[in-house]
């Protein structure tokens, strides 16, 4: 079993901070994605328990046992490059049997010539062809094992990095925006692939992302960063319907989850003129605030005299299975939206179709019970704001 | 399942955990020495050590046949040397076949490349046989332009003979000495000039001369706008390592002239040569090894901050 | 010359050589093609002077008797005509030194250019100044005090004490080359090997030389060059004439005509020939290389 603990972990280049005091512990099995935005010090901190940085600061803790001076080997994890990172001069079979016929490497096998001889005696042993054979037909390469990684594709490239990590069974597997180079259609397939290879193995993975459906689909946990700061960490579930802050509430969701600014007077919150039901089990202070709801917990109507927000319809995008659809609130309203709107729309996601066409007039109807607060100057969530601070996670930081 | 809240932070107390087993630490740290030393530590003993002891021995009055017998003189050599015209005229023809030389080369070697950067029928082989004497070992070079050059027999007075010019010793008068010199240096260093240069050229991109094109530019505005900002930076490079190269020059002009005809083309480096293994002062040598020392130092150094300055621009 | 057209490309610009826009026409085609046929005849002529006169009669070289076309049938009596200088002993002795001198070049080449381009570390900036420096120093300065420092080595009059001296004039270049090949490769590649298990040493004998061999080889043949050229230092180093390279023998010949020319020119051709071949296989990297080395201080 390997639990992987890290601690008060940082990293300088030089003048820039590029994480900032890292704290995590994941235990085995899971699936922790570590997602962000590029510079948010994700990968950098994946390099970290990798140990192909060395942090300026913390320890790594694989179970009791600081690994901070272990080389990437004595760590005995595997890591999947986003470039994949294959052996140009060796073939698909011989790239998978690589790190096999290491740990029998000698000395004199530095002589040109001998190493190739000694790996391909050892390649073709009964044992390890074996392990080489159910790795390779595992991940659908048995038929491009002759081949030199230069006469693949993208998708097999990124299968021979994937079954080059199996081979030696390590005790966890770091994952480096593995699909980001692969088109739309192998993303997905590649996605479900890993899956199975994590229910398969039971190992811990780590894997850095900045796609939010990777994080989503994939992940038991998720470590959002941003700028070298964890935002929040939980699961994908949590993540999702209980942002930490307007950051992971902006940055997870498709589309975002749409921000205003709120004004609270006597526990009650109003948007403009449009008063709404104190949340439940949350007192809010007097004074502005920021109310979060996801797009489908919105609901438009043509009936412009209904209760709710009146505005216009603006953009229409039909996904199929679900709509889309942009709405300008109304400008007597005096509503404000946070600033980081898409095209300063509020986005509603209904199934189905809808009748509506751009430039009617509509309102919208909020499902008050579903909305989130934030503080609104330092964006935290006010109903986890306690919890998330005591856990040191979001500290003066932000 | 249930819905986790946010995932607790770590709590192990910090005496339970022991750091791992590990031989890399160390490693990592020594290993650049270990991969660079041995280079360093032999240019050290092979290139250092002898540059150093050049200096001393250049204090010293030291006979070829007992190397490390010398007896000290002081500045002795140095203020010798100054004082006589011999070694201002060793520095003279160091500076005329190092500014012809390059002059030339360049100027033909860039030629060439603008010839040979136009597509024609042949290029292939034309482009090979101008770049062939670059290849020719400097002492077959030396043979045959010894014999072309030779006074009674060569080929070059029976074609000048056709023009009505006599005999010419273009390696025995002083009058042509260095021109014969720097004519077969040109002849052997020129196609390095070109194909750098052109290599320069065919990375042009072809949609910069089309726009010129369009703008109705004529030849020779293409050349100023286009062709000769992009080649700049190469052809300077060029002409700072033929000058390096220029002034460290010997065996083309030892075997050639052997410093003559009457020491006109008696270049530092020859002067060197002959001063250590005919005149068998080896003290004195290495003064005038000195003072060329500092001659490729200064200029050396010039290139390493140009270069520098260079790179800072790039970035 | 066939595998030159095949890939006519340099490193520069894949692409872009086969469009030739007209503007880049800037002379005048008759002008063009005198120019060319002079850079022809500059170039082309010494090297044809010496074929024609190893094919040459010995008595037709004197009172300027010698013919304008080479006599090829004389090519069949060119190992006769050779025979009369010791050219085959001089030339194993050539070989000898530029194997050596590339071999032990190489080894300390591949090192320091690894070291180069993959790790920072105190003083890598001195190291990297000492190694663009000393390409600098001229030859000729330095064999006086390397001459002394030999002779109380007791290196004089052998191949092992040339061979050593020779490296340390070829080794800068090649630590160049190499640092170079090696930082065009993606650096996640060692990574890669890292966590598979490689220790660094592995690491360059296992990964990196086969990706850099190309490279290698260029170094290696720009090396080996360099030693069967070099004259300066054998020609001051080695007193033995049955030691001596071809090059230190071939010049004994120069202005001394007691020994029959076309024999002299038939052995320098053959002396001439291998590097030229070599060079027309490798010229494109030699020249990437040898800029490379010096450009990039």
């Amino acid at each position: 079993m390997a639990k992987l603990s890290l601690r008060n972990i940082s990293k300088r280049f030089g003048d820039t901070q590029v994480i900032h005091d890292f704290s995590a512990d994941v235990d085995n099995g899971e699936f922790l994605v570590l997602l962000g935005a590029s510079g948010s010090g994700k990968s950098t901190l994946l390099r970290i328990i990798a140990g192909l940085t060395d942090p300026t600061k913390g320890d790594i803790i694989f179970d009791n046992l600081r690994v901070n001076r272990q080389s990437p080997r004595e760590r005995d994890i595997a890591f999947v490059f986003q470039s994949y990172a294959l052996y140009p001069h060796l073939t698909v079979r011989e790239n998978i049997t690589f790190p096999l016929a290491l740990d029998k490497f000698k000395a004199w096998h530095h002589i040109p010539g001998i190493s190739a001889i000694a790996r391909r005696i050892f390649g073709s042993s009964k044992e390890v062809a074996e392990r080489v054979d159910s790795v390779s037909s595992m991940l659908e390469l048995d038929e491009y094992s002759k081949r030199k990684p230069g006469g693949l594709s993208g998708g097999q490239r990124q299968r021979v990095a994937l079954a080059r990590a199996l081979i030696r069974n390590p005790s966890m597997f770091l994952l480096d925006e593995p699909l980001s180079n692969l088109d739309a259609k192998l993303r997905a397939e590649l996605r479900g692939e890993i899956v199975r290879l994590h229910k398969l193995t039971g190992k811990t993975f780590v894997y850095v992302t900045h796609d939010q459906v990777e994080a989503m689909t994939m992940a038991t946990q998720i470590v959002i960063l941003h700028n070298g700061i964890v935002q929040q960490h939980a699961t994908p579930q949590e993540i999702y319907a209980r942002p930490a802050n307007t950051y992971v509430a902006r940055f997870i969701g498709s589309p975002p989850m749409n921000l205003m600014s709120a004004t609270v007077a006597d526990g009650q919150p109003a948007l403009g003129r449009l008063r709404l039901p104190a949340p439940e089990g949350l007192r809010l202070g007097t004074g502005p605030v920021t109310l979060g709801l996801r797009p489908e917990h919105l609901t438009v109507s043509a009936d412009v005299d209904g209760p709710g927000l009146p505005g216009t319809v603006r953009r229409i995008e039909d996904l199929g299975a679900d709509t889309l659809i942009g709405i300008q609130p109304d400008r007597t309203l005096d509503l404000k939206l946070w600033e980081l709107n898409q095209d300063d729309l509020i986005w509603i996601r209904q199934t189905g179709q809808t009748r509506l066409m751009t430039g009617d007039p509509c309102t919208v109807a909020l499902n008050a019970g579903m909305a989130s607060y934030f503080d609104s100057d330092t964006g935290a969530n006010l109903a986890s704001a306690a919890e998330v601070s005591d856990a040191g996670m979001l500290s003066s930081h932000g | 399942m249930t819905l986790r809240t946010s995932i607790s932070p770590p709590a192990v107390a910090p005496t339970q955990i022991q750091d791992a087993p590990s031989r890399h630490h160390m490693w990592q740290r020594i290993s650049p020495y270990i991969y660079i030393g041995p280079a360093v530590i032999y240019l050290i003993i092979f290139m250092i050590i002898p540059v150093v002891q050049g200096i001393q021995l250049s204090f010293t009055k030291t006979p070829l046949v007992r190397p490390d017998g010398g007896t000290g003189v002081g500045l002795d050599n140095y203020t010798r040397l100054l004082s006589t015209p011999q070694f201002y005229n060793s520095l003279g023809a160091t500076i005329l076949y190092t500014a012809a030389t390059v002059i030339f080369a360049v100027a033909i070697g860039a030629g060439a490349a603008l010839l040979l950067n136009q597509a024609f029928k042949g290029r292939t082989i034309v482009r090979a046989i101008i770049t062939l004497p670059w290849a020719v070992p400097t002492v077959a070079t030396a043979l045959i332009f010894s014999w072309i050059f030779n006074r009674s027999d060569g080929v070059l007075n029976e074609v000048v003979g056709v023009f009505g010019v006599g005999q010419q010793g273009w390696l025995v008068d002083p009058k042509y000495g260095m021109a014969a010199v720097v004519l077969t240096s040109v002849w052997k260093v020129m196609p390095l000039v070109m194909l750098v240069v052109l290599a320069s050229l065919q990375s042009i991109p072809s949609e910069l001369y089309e726009a010129t094109r369009m703008d109705g530019a004529g030849a020779l505005e293409t050349f100023k706008a286009v062709t000769w900002p992009h080649i700049a930076p190469t052809v300077r490079v060029v002409t700072l390592l033929m000058t390096i190269w220029s002034i460290r020059r010997f065996e083309i002009i030892y075997l050639l002239t052997g410093g003559g005809p009457v020491d006109s083309t008696n270049t530092l480096v020859v002067n060197v040569y002959r001063q250590a293994f005919s005149n068998q002062e080896l003290g004195r040598a290495a003064a005038i090894g000195a003072l060329g020392l500092v001659l490729s130092l200064v200029v050396t150094v010039v290139y390493f901050m140009m270069e520098r300055r260079n790179a800072a621009k790039e970035a | 010359m066939a595998t030159q057209e095949a890939h006519p490309v340099t490193e520069h610009a894949p692409h872009k050589r086969r469009l030739k826009a007209p503007g880049k026409r800037n002379f005048s085609k008759p002008v063009r093609v005198l120019m060319l046929a002079a850079l022809v005849l500059f170039s082309g002529f010494p090297l044809y002077w010496m074929l024609n006169t190893a094919l040459s009669q010995d008595s037709e070289l004197y009172g300027q008797a010698q013919g304008w076309w080479p006599h090829w049938e004389r090519l069949a009596d060119l190992g006769d005509v050779i025979g009369t200088v010791p050219i085959f002993k001089w030339l194993t002795n050539s070989m000898v030194i530029a194997g050596g001198t590339t071999l032990l070049s190489l080894i300390f080449a591949v090192l320091a250019g690894y070291a180069l381009s993959r790790f920072k570390f105190y003083g890598k900036g001195a190291a990297g100044f000492l190694l663009f420096a000393t390409q600098m120093l001229p030859e000729a300065l330095l064999v006086v005090p390397i001459y002394a420092l030999f002779a109380s080595l007791g290196l004089l009059n052998g191949m092992g004490g040339l061979i050593l001296a020779n490296v340390a004039f070829t080794m800068p270049v090649s630590v160049w080359i190499i640092k170079g090949a090696i930082d065009a490769i993606p650096y996640e590649i060692e990574e890669a090997a890292a966590v598979d298990g490689c220790p660094r040493v592995t690491i360059l004998s296992l990964v990196l030389t086969p990706l850099i061999l190309p490279s290698i080889a260029a170094a290696a043949v720009i090396n080996f060059f360099d030693g069967w050229n070099e004259f300066l230092l054998a020609k001051t180093f080695i007193a033995e004439r049955d030691l001596w390279p071809a090059s230190v023998g071939l010049a004994s010949f120069i202005g001394q005509y007691l020994t029959s020319l076309n024999s002299v020119m038939a052995a320098a051709l053959l002396f001439t020939l291998p590097a030229l071949i070599f060079f027309l296989l490798v010229q494109r990297r030699i020249v990437s290389g040898l800029t490379a080395g010096s450009v990039k201080g």
